[in-house]
């Protein structure tokens, strides 16, 4: 039995091989690439191993893509806009997953069709929304307000369908405990279900929050000044439209930026599989 | 499961006229109240733009967003005469097709190896849904460089192993532009489909093939005739998803080439980004998103109602 086991596992791996040798491909050449000098970069054929390590390029990095600001700002706008969708979606999934009422397959649909409008599809008109808004001296055009909203509206649909398959799986006899005990229905969802809640709610927060910390298209529509712009922004922007690109320097950079996420993905994703697929087929 | 949260409702409602008083709320604007927060943030944040967009696509716009008048169809005519527009058309259903045909080729057996149980099981999920925790627009950039022309290591390992004689300037043509930008789509796109088959593996009990085994069923049959069937409500999720997704990716090819060179490898959305953004064509571009819609609409109809009829 042991032997057999043992003989699948090297098949199973032998199969995975060619695509995850794919998925490492990015994560090695950003680690090898961040670590030349301005001058290993531009030598062919590329080497795997820098012929000397080069730390400097971290520093020119974070002057270049004002790195600081930018993770900043990237934190800023996906907490706010993750605990802004969280806010709306978890009355909403609470009342899917508890209360059936007549309109549940009608907001189900409407939920989908707002992802069918993706941002990128109406992009001019949250541009002339955002400039429609007089906001401070100007309008909400290059604020990070209005990222955070946009953001959060479109983050409904994913975490009120996670969260309602989460919410579904929570047993209702603890609450119906409390409303017997005379509880009544709300301090019985604030009290008795909202705890039981808490790990749907994170894992809903952390995913909303990637999605978000990942974003590129509004971002690089509304915002305008450097100071503002989200770390993907200003990485893309190292290469974008330019003559020469310092690549050690992009790579750096892509590499802090992602790698801090790509861990917390790891961390995160046995937890995943469950609730994302419950909630795409109800 | 559905009975019993009704019961304490009927029971509700004649107490209630018994004693209007005591009653805070009515009992049906309780659902309401909880998902009224929602709908008005997707209605202001999603709602308003897409009637904006239809407006201004019935509208003489200037390059500066001045609305000069009606203009009734004629963005519409407009760009259903422009070349670029139909060429990024067919491109757009050649990226979609090419997409996601592809991710869920590969998905499926990858599926179904993460499924059975294997020593290191755990750390292979990890690292093939690890694409997924990358924005697009990063993973755009890293694959960029690995296949510049001049210095990248793809032409690198290429060379080594002796598949091309001398390096090749890959983003420079859309013949080969085109296609690594497909293939940079399929792989970051791989993880979320995976997901949804392994989920669907999960809800397929195991005592069905222990059936299927004692009555003589080899590996390959039980995957034909019982794994396939009973897989395909969640193909059908991840085609209609990645359909979605994918039509609506804008970040890949942006990055990449930017519909160039000579907008060869515009899809709809960047050519709608560069109609917007780049030349002052807000009445076309609002055109071009309508129009769209209306393409994603019909598509998944269309393919909703083929599935219907062949699973029938």
């Amino acid at each position: 039995m042991q032997r057999r086991s043992i003989r699948r596992s090297v098949v199973c791996w032998l199969v995975l091989l060619p695509l995850i040798a794919l998925v490492l491909f990015p994560f090695a050449l950003m680690l090898s690439t961040a670590f030349k000098s301005a001058s290993e970069v531009l030598q062919y054929p590329p080497r795997w191993i820098p012929a000397h390590i080069d730390w400097g390029t971290f520093g020119a990095m974070w002057q270049a893509a004002g790195f600081g600001t930018a993770v900043l700002n990237s934190l800023a706008i996906s907490t706010l806009a993750t605990a802004l969708a969280l806010t709306v979606s978890v009355p909403a999934a609470y009342a899917l997953a508890r209360l059936p009422f007549a309109a549940a397959p009608a907001y189900r649909r409407f939920l989908l069709v707002t992802q069918m409008l993706s941002p990128v599809l109406l992009v001019l008109g949250l541009f002339r929304m955002a400039a429609a808004v007089p906001f401070g001296d100007g309008t909400l055009v290059n604020t990070r307000l209005v990222v955070i909203v946009i953001y959060a509206a479109f983050n409904i649909a994913f975490a009120v369908w996670m969260l309602a398959a989460y919410f579904a799986a929570i047993p209702r006899d603890l609450e119906e405990a409390a409303w017997i005990d005379g509880c009544t229905k709300f301090r019985g969802a604030i009290t008795v279900f909202l705890p039981l809640a808490i790990p749907a709610i994170a894992v809903t927060a952390i995913v909303t929050f990637v999605n978000e910390w990942n974003e590129f298209t509004v971002a690089l529509t509304m915002l305008r000044s450097p100071e503002k712009q989200t770390i993907t922004l200003r990485v893309v922007n190292l290469v974008a439209g330019r003559y020469t690109v310092d690549w050690n320097q992009v790579m750096a950079a892509a590499l802090v930026a992602t790698g801090p996420v790509a861990l917390l993905f790891a961390w995160l994703q046995r937890y995943l599989v469950g609730g994302l697929t419950l909630g795409a087929v109800k | 499961m559905v009975s019993v949260p009704e019961l304490p409702v009927a029971l509700a409602k004649p107490a209630r006229r018994m004693r209007p008083g005591r009653a805070l709320l009515p009992r049906a604007a309780v659902p309401w109240l909880l998902i009224g927060p929602s709908l008005v943030l997707a209605i202001l944040v999603i709602g308003y733009p897409f009637f904006e967009i239809v407006w201004l696509s019935l509208h003489d716009v200037s390059p500066f967003g001045i609305v000069r008048g009606f203009a009734g169809v004629a963005n519409y005519a407009r760009s259903l005469q422009d070349p670029v527009f139909l060429e990024a058309t067919f491109r757009t259903f050649e990226w979609t097709v090419a997409v996601v045909g592809g991710t869920v080729v590969i998905s499926l057996p990858v599926a179904l190896v993460l499924n059975v149980d294997f020593h290191g099981r755990g750390i292979a999920r990890v690292l093939v849904m690890l694409p997924w925790s990358i924005s697009l627009a990063m993973a755009a950039i890293v694959w960029l460089w690995a296949f510049n022309g001049e210095f990248g290591m793809v032409n690198a390992i290429l060379q080594q192993i002796g598949l091309i004689g001398q390096p090749v300037p890959w983003m420079a043509r859309a013949s080969t532009a085109f296609p690594v930008e497909i293939g940079v789509g399929i792989l970051v796109s791989i993880p979320f489909t995976v997901t949804i088959f392994l989920g669907g593996l999960a809800s397929i009990p195991g005592e069905v093939y222990e059936a299927a085994r004692i009555d003589g069923a080899g590996l390959f049959a039980q995957f034909r005739w019982m794994t396939l069937p009973l897989l395909r409500p969640f193909v059908t999720i991840a085609v209609v998803l990645n359909m979605i997704y994918v039509f609506n990716s804008f970040p890949i090819i942006w990055v990449m080439t930017q519909g160039g060179p000579d907008n060869s490898t515009h899809i709809l959305v960047t050519y709608l980004y560069m109609l917007a953004f780049r030349l002052g064509e807000p009445g076309l571009a609002a055109a071009v998103s309508v129009l769209m819609l209306a393409m994603i609409l019909a598509a998944t109809m269309v393919y909703l109602r083929i599935e219907e009829q062949s699973a029938a």
